[in-house]
């Protein structure tokens, strides 16, 4: 993580401000408070789903502080070739270099790519796959790509990519896709196009009909179609397991939430844990990763993971409810208004 | 035949709904934007550009480093989701490439460069959104980005595309009219009318280029007025932002007075 720098007598004040009683930050936050997190989806129209998160933005300009853009484009693919039956997820990570004006571009290459492991890795997990990304079993599925966009980071960034990736998945619509099957008309050539729900070509006499309760044919789809060229979809399945992070900060003996940059640079050692809460069934650990340098017990670990959830949990409920706000807003809200003109 | 999309049509109307000078709207966002000197927002349509300014600072790479001026480093990066289709450009893409090379060259002349020797100037322009009119966009957002870090320049540089069909000329062209008709992005300096860059990729009879150029140029002021309006507006309540707080020191002898007399109750 980039990190501004600071002076040794910062740093011994920024932790001493930690370890007191009571813990004082410089922005007067209690140690498990989250800067405010403003949330929009629907930012990018020509994307299938798409979110911007800001953490700890000013409220009258919506500058400064921590801002991610996540984007996912639907791309349809063999699975011959690249793809997986039943779909698949790739997640990319990009640094915008206004994000860290000090590093060379190598650095920021390098950055980049941890960020694109760790939340592919997590994200492609077959544990949260959505079953409505395949297309033609065998044949054809769908390609998630998901963009991550850093545009600035003021502290806290991991959490803020798995915030804006859980939104942007969220926000997700899979185009209504119907298999084609294409019989050839006896004795012409050409082909009649036909629904997966029988042919409709024109009644010829001398044509063999094939009996609706024939069940020995296999229907044999080569092809699909979109159902309704203007509709977006249906919502990508899973929603409710998307995953969110939870960054701790470690210095020890204690540990805190959302740290500012100075606190990062004071603070090197951070443990990542990315929790899913899927609707009744007990919460996961979807990945737990361990940054900076510093040495952790066992013990220790156990501990922040129990005190994780419990963030986590907050955090993810808060979250749920602005992304159904969201949806409010853009949906039913356009909808009256448009209603009234 | 029936489903191709009519550029220009007999009532005078483009495939957006737009007439033939017609500007597509323009919104622009000069408000902070993480650690950056300045940053601006544009959009013209739905083509939409962030750019942000660093400097002038000590330079990177010593070696790039000029003696008696700044050195300006521009870096383009285009979304993967900026467009219909998915493309993910990587940073060494010769087409972005070229985009930061031709912004490079349209502002050195501008910036005044000689005020701060043996520093460097870092553009990074982030395009969210393309529909038609990239440059155009990057080089406005570039201009209002550096006169929101307040780094000293001779003029504004406004910059409009303008497309010629068959015979009628057309101003700010989407993306669809550019992959059509034969297009030229031209910057120019409203205050002098002088050009700062003329770009053209297509081929257009030198008949029609005169006209067009000239239409280019004077829908430049219109787009002047436009980024003056916001820089004003911006400037404006930042310095009402100053005034409102409270003063510690100095002040007029009035005011001391009335602080004096809050201080007895």
């Amino acid at each position: 993580m980039a990190s501004t720098s600071i002076s040794k007598a910062e740093k011994s004040y920024i932790q001493a401000g930690f370890l007191s009683s009571p813990p004082l930050r410089a922005d007067g936050r209690a140690l498990h408070d989250f800067r405010s997190v403003a949330l929009e989806t629907g930012v990018a129209p020509l994307a299938n789903g798409s979110a911007r998160l800001s953490i700890g933005a000013n409220a009258h300009d919506g500058g400064g502080g921590t801002e991610v853009l996540a984007a996912t484009k639907l791309e349809v693919e063999n699975v011959e070739e690249d793809g997986c039956d039943g779909g698949r997820i790739v997640c990319t990570v990009t640094c915008s270099p206004a994000a860290y004006p000090q590093l060379s571009s190598n650095a920021l290459d390098d950055l980049q790519y941890d960020m694109t492991v760790i939340l592919h890795q997590t994200l492609s997990h077959p544990s949260l796959h959505p079953n409505n990304l395949g297309i033609l079993p065998k044949k054809k599925s769908w390609l998630l790509n998901l963009d991550i966009v850093v545009l600035a980071d003021a502290g806290n960034i991991y959490d803020a990519i798995f915030m804006a990736a859980r939104a942007a998945l969220w926000d997700t619509k899979v185009p209504k896709t119907r298999s084609v099957e294409y019989k050839v008309r006896k004795g012409n050539s050409g082909g009649v196009v036909g629904g997966k729900t029988g042919s409709s070509g024109d009644m010829d006499v001398d044509e063999e009909t094939t009996s609706g309760f024939d069940t020995r044919q296999i229907q044999q789809a080569t092809d699909f179609e979109l159902t309704d060229y203007w509709d977006e979809g249906e919502v990508l399945d899973g929603r409710e397991r998307w995953p969110i992070s939870i960054t701790l900060n470690l210095p020890p003996p204690t540990h805190f939430l959302d740290a500012t940059l100075p606190e990062e640079s004071a603070v090197p050692l951070k443990a990542l844990l990315v929790y899913s809460f899927p609707p009744s069934e007990s919460p996961n650990v979807q990945a737990m990763r361990i940054l900076g340098s510093g040495e952790l017990t066992v013990v220790l670990l156990k501990d922040l993971v129990k005190e994780g959830e419990k963030y986590a949990r907050e955090l993810f409920i808060a979250l749920n409810s602005k992304l159904k706000e969201e949806d409010i807003r853009r949906n039913q809200k356009a909808r009256e208004r448009f209603a009234r003109r | 035949m029936g489903s191709r999309v009519e550029i220009l049509n007999e009532g005078g109307f483009r495939s957006d709904g737009r007439r033939q000078f017609e500007l597509r709207d323009m919104t622009i966002d000069l408000s902070q934007r993480g650690i950056a000197d300045g940053s601006a927002l544009i959009t013209h349509g739905l083509t939409q550009v962030l750019v942000s300014v660093f400097g002038p600072r000590e330079a990177k790479m010593r070696s790039q480093t000029i003696h008696d001026r700044a050195n300006i480093n521009v870096e383009v990066s285009v979304a993967a989701f900026s467009t219909g289709e998915r493309r993910k450009r990587s940073r060494g893409d010769k087409r972005i490439l070229e985009i930061a090379s031709t912004i490079k060259s349209t502002f050195e002349p501008v910036v005044q460069t000689n005020l701060y020797p043996r520093s460097q100037i870092d553009v990074f322009v982030q395009v969210l959104q393309q529909d038609g009119g990239v440059l155009q966009a990057c080089i406005n957002g570039t201009t209002l980005a550096l006169i929101n870090s307040g780094i000293p320049m001779l003029d504004f540089v406004c910059a409009v595309t303008g497309g010629v069909h068959s015979t009628s000329p057309m101003l700010d062209l989407t993306l669809l009219e550019e992959n059509d008709i034969p297009n030229v992005t031209v910057a120019m300096m409203p205050k002098t009318g002088k050009i700062a860059l003329v770009t053209m990729e297509t081929r257009l009879h030198v008949d029609r280029f005169k006209e067009i150029f000239r239409l280019v140029s004077d829908a430049g002021k219109v787009i002047h007025g436009e980024m003056k309006s916001a820089v004003l507006s911006r400037s404006t309540s930042l310095v009402t932002a100053m005034g409102s707080g409270p003063r510690t020191r100095g002040g007029d002898l009035e005011e001391r007075d009335v602080d004096d007399q809050m201080n007895n109750y």
